[in-house]
């Protein structure tokens, strides 16, 4: 480790910048239309209908129903949508196979969102102590994606004239609620969202091997290494090792599915 | 105080022993390998050539959406490809010995980054070289897992690196000989980023593509794994761009010193791509 050689960053940040801008513009000139022409292909698939719609909704930045920063907390925020929702009741009734599936995922992906919107809220609040900036920018960054990714399985729903999840998921919503609570610090937060991140790429791997269309499988498989990406940040904003790891701290070669929901 | 796991853990179940739940998927998957094996093994030759050469045919696209690994000229490897690939064997098969090709590279590619002063000596940053160390273990470990499943099918392991790529890894390496150790560590990452990231692509367009629940389940297992190793040596590469190599450490109190950008730089898209994906016939065995 340098330890010893740790100084505060001074002079590249601005180099930094550029180049996640230019990460940035990528994913927006490259990997959004990518990702669009990639499901309007799956039109025309034997299974086209799956994700009928999907691409348009990404594309066009479809929003989650969720405040732009005006949520309080998760729990408030939560409670409000989660009212009338029991985990019983979910996924709704008439949703099956699949489409149950999307409807699984688009909640995991809601929860994450509300996390990441409570927890950037709260540090806006001074309520964390110190936030690094890149601990602010990673919030930010990933935040947005999971709302993209909800938007991508909503799409879905809504192509088979279902209603979209606009909910928490309802299982683990009382839980993430009452750990929440417990955060004072980043280092809090963090631990948090790690876990969050490997119930939906556990989730999503477990269904990979699952799912029947072959465009659900590719949607879901799209999104796993996105959420496994946001763990190994994770981990290294921790101090942690950056990947896969057991309860004790040993590095995995394969990613575990005892969380998956 | 932080926020306290346990409740999620219990309403979870999670395992007591990780290493050993992450392994089951891929003992059941082998054990369920072994009694479709014979129904595999009959599977139409016509069928299978069909996806190899559907498979193959994708190369230039493939080579093309690459920097280093792109810019040996696809002509050349698709002959090379032509007559490695294994046209008699089953589309998972072939799948699955590609896949370990590409394992076998990676190993390859970290055990000779891992000679060099600037990644696995002692002027070498200790996190580099521990993730190195470790990465090249997973990777062996990643093709034991492929070739056992290889077998299971009847299929020949496939012991050789990914044809494709061995005569463009084998250039860059050469080149790192009269680099300075900024600029060799450099071009070490961005090898080693773009092997992991073709790993990566492949297995996530091969999920899709395999035709047993057990293999998908399997890829599925290890294309997180690479994508994790993907978005280290993003961060790793834009801090040694950016000239801050002493913020490559675990220690604590880092993350505060981090640049802003930092916390994005190792996840560019919300969808992982597949564009740079390997042909799933590309590493099959003759």
């Amino acid at each position: 480790m340098s330890k010893n050689k740790t100084k505060k960053y001074e002079g590249s940040e601005h180099e930094l910048h550029v180049q996640t801008l230019e990460l940035d513009e990528l994913h927006h000139d490259v990997g959004m239309p990518a990702m669009a022409e990639a499901l309007g292909h799956m039109r025309s698939t034997s299974r086209r209908t799956f994700l009928m719609g999907a691409g348009a909704a990404v594309a066009g930045g479809a929003a989650l129903a969720v405040g732009s920063g005006a949520v309080p907390t998760l729990a408030a925020a939560s409670t409000r949508r989660l009212s009338s929702v029991k985990a019983s009741a979910f996924p709704p009734s008439g949703l099956t196979g699949d489409l149950a599936v999307a409807a699984v995922a688009a909640s995991l992906e809601n929860l994450a969102v509300f996390a990441y919107t409570a927890g950037l809220t709260a540090a806006t609040q001074g309520k964390l102590g110190t936030v690094p900036p890149a601990v602010a920018t990673f919030a930010t960054t990933v935040k947005g994606q999971h709302q993209q990714h909800a938007a991508a399985w909503n799409a879905v729903l809504q192509s088979h004239g279902k209603a979209p999840v606009t909910v928490t998921n309802p299982t683990l919503t009382p839980t993430v609620q009452a750990d929440f609570a417990k955060v004072t610090d980043i280092a809090g937060l963090a631990q948090l969202a790690v876990t969050l991140e490997t119930i939906a790429a556990q989730t999503y791997q477990v269904e990979t091997s699952k799912l029947k269309s072959s465009a659900a499988i590719q949607l879901s498989s799209s999104i796993q290494p996105v959420e496994m990406q946001h763990i190994a940040i994770l981990y290294y904003v921790l101090g942690m090792y950056p990947g896969a790891q057991t309860s004790s701290g040993t590095p995995l070669a394969f990613n575990p599915t005892s969380q998956a929901v | 105080m932080t926020a306290d796991p346990r409740a999620l853990t219990e309403l979870l179940e999670e395992s007591q022993d990780l290493q050993a739940d992450a392994l089951r998927p891929t003992h059941e998957a082998l054990d369920e390998l072994v009694e479709t094996a014979h129904a595999q093994r009959e599977d139409d030759a016509a069928a299978n050539q069909a996806f190899h050469e559907t498979h193959t045919r994708a190369l230039t696209s493939s080579l093309a959406g690459t920097a280093l690994l792109g810019a040996a000229g696809g002509a050349i490897l698709v002959g090379a490809l032509a007559s490695a690939a294994a046209a008699s064997s089953s589309s998972d098969v072939q799948i699955l010995q590609t896949a370990a090709s590409i394992e076998n590279l990676a190993v390859s590619t970290y055990k000779t980054a891992l000679t060099l002063p600037y990644i696995g000596g002692s002027s070498a940053n200790p996190v580099v070289t521990k993730f190195s160390q470790v990465t090249m273990g997973q990777h062996a470990q990643h093709a034991d897992a492929f070739n056992a499943a290889v077998k299971s099918l009847g299929g020949k392991a496939q012991t050789k690196p990914d044809p494709a790529f061995v005569p463009v890894v084998k250039k860059a390496v050469a080149g790192l000989g009269s680099a300075t150790p900024a600029q060799g560590a450099l071009g070490v990452v961005a090898l080693a980023l773009e092997l992991e990231n073709i790993a990566a692509e492949t297995y996530v367009k091969d999920t899709a593509l395999a035709t047993k629940a057990t293999n998908k389940a399997l890829l599925a297992s290890i294309m997180g794994i690479e994508a994790q190793h993907v978005s280290v040596l993003l961060a790793v590469q834009a801090l040694l761009m950016a000239g801050a190599p002493q913020l490559i450490s675990l220690s604590p109190g880092t993350a505060a010193m981090l640049p802003a950008a930092a916390g994005s730089v190792g996840f560019p898209n919300a969808f992982y791509k597949t564009n740079s994906a390997a042909p799933a016939g590309q590493g099959a065995v003759k």
